[in-house]
């Protein structure tokens, strides 16, 4: 009891003095997690506009498939992107395993189901009235297409944290194909799990409690955008 | 001289292999406000949906400007011509000038232009205390106001309404057929859909029903001219 006490002190201590290797693995964290939706974004969306809107055979069938893959666990998403760029692998040639590419690569991997699925949801919520009216008030489709995304774009962002909030947790990914290096990629939940184990409590629950505020952030903008989407 | 706007030609449209109508010419003319009936699901919103470029139907011919077109290579220039409003016309999650203004925009008119038509349009439609509200927030009349300006900006060659009287009280009928008289005497070709038989008395100059598939010209009772009439002349006092 009086271990965690001190050891709570202590992360209070670490956050608000500034302590260089905490911030520097919450900077990691947030470099490489951003990084990932960066490039999953342009990725997901396109997609989830053809699951909404496009008419093709075997739509259906992707639709119930990214469904599926957001239940795959990150350790499997992980194991999945090690194989692809371990030595022996397709991709072991580039050398990107244990690098934070490697870690932002995961990471994508793992915000495009959840990022797809919530995002094809969101447009389909879309009113098909928005589309003929853009249409009628002489928009082109491009155009129309835009001011659709642009009605949902509350649901649409809402997609884009809920991605954020899952990639920046997890420790599957980060830990199988960044490998936990000190000021490289060590990022918060790797630190979290592998320093504990160490006995080092006070960074633990310093990390800890960042990755809770954070989350605590993220679901306020989650519910505001979500709450948006259901009055318009 | 009323002139051709545009005209259907034998125009046939099903649903999942089930005919829904199969009408061999409807003609929009100039200056006439048309009036469309028809029972429930007898096809009027699929109509004005073909004519405004909104919906391909199986077969049909549009005519305009005197040449003849298939529907898909027509839809551009009819979504450019023709504006539909919903039955419970749509408004963007935006405040009410940037609804109004959405069409011009597209046009490409420059903004110092497009904000003078758009304030002018928002003044004509009683709505000028509402500018920058979200048009979300207005009541179904204030937002089927916002559609009419909306549409009134771009003075489309034919301005389609579906069912604009609906599911409103009747001061709030009265209103919406003011602004629709007025479109009509200020020289708008107005087409619109009903299943209410009064719209017919008191706005139509064309009465068609859409009964079992097909069009059958009805008579206009002479007293709706009469009042179009004077309509006209109040305004050119
Ligand atoms: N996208 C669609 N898919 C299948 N059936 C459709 C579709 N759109 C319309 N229909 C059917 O076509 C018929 C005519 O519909 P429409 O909306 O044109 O009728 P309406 O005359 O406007 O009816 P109302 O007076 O109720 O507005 C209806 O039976 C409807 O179910
Ligand atoms: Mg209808």
């Amino acid at each position: 009891m009086n271990d965690i006490s001190s050891a709570s002190l202590r992360a209070f201590e670490l956050l608000i003095s500034g302590d260089a290797q905490l911030w520097t693995i919450i900077g990691v964290s947030f470099s490489v997690s951003l990084r990932a939706i960066l490039i999953a974004v342009p990725i997901g969306l396109p997609v989830a506009l053809l699951l909404a809107f496009g008419r093709f055979p075997g739509r259906r069938m992707l639709v119930t498939t990214f469904n599926s893959l957001m239940a795959v666990p990150a350790v499997v998403v992980g194991l999945t992107v090690y194989l692809m760029l371990s030595r022996a692998g397709p991709f072991g040639d580039l050398k990107l395993l244990f690098t934070q590419t490697a870690m932002v690569i995961g990471q994508a991997v793992l915000a495009l189901p959840l990022l797809i699925a919530m995002a094809h949801a969101a447009l389909q919520s879309a009113d098909l009235r928005a589309w003929e009216t853009a249409l009628t008030l002489g928009a082109a489709s491009p155009r129309a297409l835009l001011t659709v995304m642009h009605e949902v774009r509350f649901a649409l962002m809402a997609a884009v944290i809920a991605a954020f909030g899952r990639v920046i947790a997890e420790v599957g990914v980060s830990l199988m194909v960044g490998g936990n290096i000190l000021n490289y990629t060590r990022n918060i939940p790797t630190a979290i799990a592998l320093e504990t184990s160490k006995g080092e409590f006070a960074q633990g629950i310093a990390l800890g409690a960042v990755l809770l505020f954070l989350a605590l952030v993220l679901n306020f903008f989650l519910n505001l955008f979500q709450g948006r989407g259901e009055l318009a | 001289m009323t002139e051709t706007v545009l005209e259907l030609i034998g125009t046939r449209m099903s649903f999942s292999g089930k005919q829904l109508f199969d009408v061999q010419r409807l003609t929009f003319r100039s200056e006439t406000c048309l009036v469309l009936t028809g029972a429930n699901g007898s096809g009027k919103t699929t109509l004005l949906k073909i004519a405004a470029g909104l919906l391909a139907p199986d077969r049909g011919t549009i005519s305009f400007d005197g040449r003849d077109f298939s529907w898909q290579r027509a839809y551009r220039s009819l979504r450019r011509r023709v504006v539909y409003l919903h039955q419970f016309p749509y408004m963007f999650d935006a405040s009410v000038f940037d609804n109004v203004a959405y069409g011009l925009r597209r046009k490409g008119v420059p903004a110092p232009e497009a904000r003078a038509q758009v304030r002018q349009a928002l003044e004509w439609a009683g709505l000028s205390g509402h500018t920058s509200q979200n048009a979300r927030s207005l009541s179904g009349g204030e937002k089927q106001r916002v559609a009419l300006a909306r549409a009134r900006v771009l003075s489309p060659h034919l301005l389609l309404l579906d069912e604009p009287i609906a599911n409103m009280d009747e001061e709030g009928r009265e209103r919406t057929l003011f602004f629709i008289r007025q479109m009509v005497s200020d020289g708008f070709t107005v087409a619109l859909a009903t299943h209410e038989r009064q719209l017919v008395q008191q706005v139509a100059q064309l009465h068609l029903r859409l009964e079992g598939g097909r069009l059958i010209e009805k008579a206009v009772p002479a007293r709706t001219r009469l009042k179009q009439t004077r309509v006209k002349k109040a305004r050119s006092a």
